[in-house]
C-alpha cells in the first residue's frame, strides 16, 4: 500500500519537467533529484529549491547553480526536475 | 618535517583557492591553476601563529563532500576522518569556501562541523562575489553556522593576517549541528543540510533577483559555442605549435652562439687530445645540444601554465567530452592528456580526478603516447631533415610538428577504444558533470615560478644524466684507440663500434645502423639524449651558430651511407624513426609513477613492453612501405 506521501511526490514528479526538457535561457527550481546519481548530483550542488539557469542544451549542457557555472550530460540532466521560476 | 606539531588541514570543494591559501601562509610554491583538480595529492607545510607557535598545515586535494568516491575525494575524505594512518588527527580544519557559490560549497562545510571538528571558514573571492552582486554579511554566516568566518581575497594576499588571527590559541570548539536530529537518515540529514544551508545563505549570503551576465558568461558565448568554440580551440592550438617554432627561434639563436663561443674559446685555450675532445665534443656538445632546446620547452610550458590559469582548460575538456566519448573516455580525461604534451608524469597522477576506475587505467595507459617537451628536441632535430631544407621555415614545419602530434593522439584514442571495450563497462555508471569557473586574468607570478621550475629540471637533467651519458657515449667511441687515421676505422674498432655491430640486426629492418640504434638504446634514459648521442657519434664539430651546429648534424645524417653507398637517411627511414619516437616508452620515471598509480608493476611493465613492441613494427611497416 503505497504512503499517501508517496502519492503526492508521484503526483507533483509528474506536473515537472526534466532539466534536459527544460527551455534554454530561462531560469528554473529545482523541485527533485530523482534517479542513480541523485547523491553525486547533491554533492555537486544541485539541491531540492535552488536556483538553476539553462544555457546551452546539446549532448551535454551548460547551467548556472547559484553563480556556477556547470557543464552535465543529459543522462544526469534527465534526473533533475525543475519547475520554472515564478 | 616535526610530526609532534599540530596539525591544521586545508579541506573544501576543488578550485577553492585552498593551495593559493597554502601557499600565503606556509610561503611554498605548490602549483595552482583556474580548474577543479589541480591538487590531486596531500602537501604539508609549516607556518607560525601570531603568537610564534609552530604549526603544520596539511593541503588536501578539494573534494565536494566526505563521500566523494574520485581518488583524490578520497585522500581528503580519509585523512578528514581520521582514517588515515600516515596522518595524525587534524586539531582544526579550514575550510575554503567560494564566496560566490556558498551555497554549493556550505554543503561540505556542514559535513566537516558533523564530524566533530573545530572549524575556520575561510571565505575566499569575497570581490568575485560582490562583483556579482553578491550581498555578503560574514558575521551573520559565523553567527548561523557558530564557527569563525574570515573574509579573504587569497590571490591578492589579502585577508592572511586575518586568518592566521582566527587560528590562534585557544582553538575555537567544534561547532554544534542544530540541522541534525536523532535517528536520522542519510537521506534526511543531506535535505536537513541543504534546508540549513539555504536558511544561513538568505541571512548572509543573499544574490540579486535577476543573473547578470558577466565577461566569462560573453566569453564562453563564444568559447563553447558549437561552432566557433571548435575554431578557437583549433586556433588555441595551432598558436601554441607556430610559437614553439618562430618565437623560440631567437633565444634559441642566442643560446647556439653562446655554446659555440664557448666551445671556440675552450678548444683555443687548450692543447689538442683527448681532454680537449672530451670537453669541446663530449661535455659542451652533447649536454649543449640538448640544452638548446630550451626556449622551446619554455614556450610550451609557459602556454600550458596560462591554459591552466585562465579557466580555458576546463572549457577545453567540456569541447573535447563528445570525442572522448567515442573512445570511451570522457572530458575529464582530456585534462591529463592535454598536459601530458608537457610532460606524462603529472599527467597520470592528474587521472585521480576521474571517478570511473576502468576509464582512469585506460587514460594512465595511453598518456605517455601524447608527445611530451623531451621528444620536442628529436623532433626539431629530424623535421627539417624530412622536409629537405634548413630550419626557419616555420608555418610548413608546425604543420608537420602538428602531424606528428596528431599521429600519437589519434593511436593513443584507438587503442583507448579498443583497451575499454576489453576492460568492459562500469559497475556503476559515470557520467560527464564539470565545473566551469569563471574566467581570471593569469596568475603571472605562479606561472612563470612553475615554467622556471620546469626549464630548471630540463636544464638539470641536461646537467646530470645527459652529461653523464654524453661522457659515456665519447668514452665507448674513442677507446680502445686505433692506429689507423681513417675515422671508420677508428669508429669500428671502438667499444661502441662493436656495440653497433651487435645491435645493428634489430635496427636495420626499421632503416638505421647500428650507430643511430646506439644513439636510441640511449634515449631510454632520456629521450632528448638522442640528439646529443647522435652528434657524438657522427663527431659533429659545433659551429659559432646553433642553427648551424643542428644543420651540421643534419648534413651529417644525410651524408651518411650504408656500406653499398646508399643514403641512410632517406623519407622513410626518417618516417619510421620519428614514429618510433612517438610511440616508443623511452622513460622510466614515468612507469615508476604509471606502477604507484596502477598499485601493480604489471601494468607499468606491460605498458613499457607494449610500446616499445608497437614503436618497433610501426617503424618497421612505415620503412618497409616506403622504401
Amino acid at each position: 500500500m503505497p504512503h499517501t506521501t508517496d502519492i503526492i511526490r508521484a503526483l507533483e514528479q509528474d506536473s515537472l519537467i526534466s532539466l534536459e526538457q527544460a527551455k534554454v535561457g530561462c531560469e528554473f527550481h529545482i523541485r527533485f533529484i530523482n534517479g542513480p546519481a541523485c547523491e553525486k548530483l547533491r554533492q555537486m550542488g544541485f539541491c531540492e529549491s535552488m536556483r538553476i539557469k539553462k544555457i546551452t542544451d546539446g549532448r551535454n549542457m551548460i547551467c548556472t547553480v547559484c553563480g556556477t557555472k556547470m557543464a552535465l550530460s543529459r543522462e544526469l540532466a534527465h534526473q533533475v526536475l525543475v519547475e520554472a521560476s515564478s | 618535517m616535526d610530526s609532534d606539531l599540530e596539525t591544521i588541514a586545508l579541506a573544501g570543494n576543488p578550485n577553492a583557492g585552498k593551495t593559493t591559501i597554502f601557499n600565503a601562509l606556509t610561503g611554498s610554491h605548490q602549483k595552482v591553476g583556474n580548474y577543479a583538480g589541480v591538487t590531486i595529492a596531500k602537501k604539508s607545510g609549516e607556518f607560525f601563529t601570531p603568537h610564534g607557535r609552530k604549526i603544520r598545515l596539511l593541503d588536501l586535494p578539494g573534494c565536494y563532500s566526505l563521500q566523494g568516491d574520485s581518488p583524490d575525494q578520497v585522500i581528503a575524505s580519509r585523512v578528514l576522518c581520521g582514517q588515515d594512518p600516515e596522518e595524525p588527527a587534524a586539531a582544526l580544519v579550514i575550510n575554503v569556501v567560494d564566496a560566490s557559490a556558498l551555497e554549493r560549497h556550505l554543503q561540505l562545510t556542514l559535513e566537516l562541523i558533523e564530524l566533530g571538528l573545530p572549524v575556520v571558514l575561510a571565505l575566499n573571492m569575497v570581490d568575485v562575489a560582490e562583483n556579482n552582486g553578491i550581498r555578503l554579511d560574514p558575521a551573520a554566516l559565523s553567527d548561523h553556522l557558530g564557527i569563525p568566518v574570515v573574509s579573504l581575497m587569497a590571490t591578492k594576499g589579502k585577508g592572511i593576517v586575518e586568518l592566521k588571527q582566527a587560528i590562534r590559541h585557544p582553538l575555537p570548539h567544534a561547532a554544534e549541528t542544530p540541522w541534525l536530529e536523532e535517528g536520522m537518515s542519510a537521506e534526511q540529514k543531506t535535505q536537513a543540510r541543504i534546508r540549513h544551508i539555504q536558511q544561513t545563505c538568505e541571512l548572509a549570503a543573499r544574490r540579486p533577483d535577476a543573473a547578470q551576465q558577466l565577461f566569462s558568461d560573453r566569453l564562453d558565448q563564444f568559447l563553447l559555442h558549437p561552432f566557433f568554440g571548435w575554431i578557437a580551440f583549433a586556433l588555441i592550438m595551432f598558436v601554441l605549435f607556430w610559437s614553439i617554432f618562430s618565437i623560440s627561434s631567437i633565444p634559441v639563436g642566442w643560446l647556439e652562439s653562446a655554446q659555440g663561443a664557448l666551445q671556440e674559446f675552450v678548444a683555443k685555450r687548450m692543447a689538442p687530445g683527448d681532454l680537449n675532445d672530451l670537453i669541446t665534443q663530449g661535455i659542451i656538445g652533447g649536454a649543449g645540444s640538448v640544452l638548446v632546446f630550451l626556449p622551446q620547452i619554455i614556450i610550451l610550458f609557459l602556454f600550458i601554465g596560462l591554459l591552466e590559469s585562465t579557466g580555458y582548460m576546463s572549457r577545453a575538456a567540456f569541447l573535447m567530452d563528445g570525442v572522448m566519448s567515442r573512445v570511451g573516455l570522457s572530458g575529464k580525461s582530456f585534462l591529463p592528456l592535454l598536459s601530458a604534451h608537457a610532460c606524462a608524469i603529472p599527467a597520470i597522477m592528474a587521472t585521480r580526478t576521474i571517478d570511473s576506475a576502468k576509464e582512469r587505467l585506460v587514460t594512465i595507459f595511453v598518456a605517455p603516447w601524447m608527445s611530451c617537451s623531451a621528444r620536442l628536441p628529436v623532433y626539431l632535430l629530424l623535421v627539417p631533415m624530412l622536409l629537405h631544407r634548413e630550419e626557419g621555415n616555420s608555418m610548413q614545419q608546425g604543420l608537420v610538428m602538428a602531424t606528428i602530434y596528431l599521429v600519437g593522439i589519434f593511436t593513443a584514442f584507438a587503442v583507448a577504444k579498443i583497451l575499454r571495450k576489453k576492460l568492459g563497462p562500469d559497475e556503476q555508471s559515470n557520467h560527464f558533470m564539470m565545473e566551469l569557473p569563471p574566467f581570471h586574468p593569469p596568475q603571472w607570478c605562479y606561472i612563470l615560478r612553475h615554467v622556471r621550475d620546469r626549464a630548471w629540471a630540463f636544464v638539470k637533467n641536461a646537467g646530470s644524466i645527459i652529461l653523464a651519458i654524453s661522457i659515456i657515449l665519447w668514452a665507448l667511441q674513442t677507446y680502445p684507440k686505433s692506429s689507423s687515421e681513417d675515422p671508420a676505422e677508428k669508429l669500428a674498432h671502438s667499444a661502441m663500434g662493436r656495440i653497433s655491430a651487435f645491435i645493428e640486426p634489430v635496427f636495420a629492418p626499421i632503416g638505421h645502423d647500428g650507430k643511430t640504434g646506439a644513439a636510441i638504446l640511449t634515449s631510454f634514459a632520456a629521450r632528448e639524449v638522442f640528439v646529443s648521442s647522435i652528434a657524438i657519434m657522427h663527431h659533429v664539430e659545433e659551429a659559432d651558430d646553433e642553427v648551424e651546429t643542428r644543420g651540421s648534424i643534419r648534413s651529417q645524417l644525410q651524408a651518411t651511407t650504408w656500406a653499398d653507398g646508399r643514403p641512410m637517411f632517406t623519407t622513410a627511414s626518417l618516417i619510421s624513426l620519428l614514429l618510433f619516437y612517438i610511440y616508443a616508452l623511452q622513460c622510466l620515471p614515468t612507469s615508476a609513477v604509471v606502477a604507484r598509480e596502477t598499485g601493480s608493476w604489471k601494468w607499468a611493465i606491460g605498458q613499457f613492453t607494449f610500446m616499445s613492441a608497437f614503436a618497433w613494427f610501426a617503424a618497421f611497416l612505415a620503412f618497409q612501405l616506403l622504401s
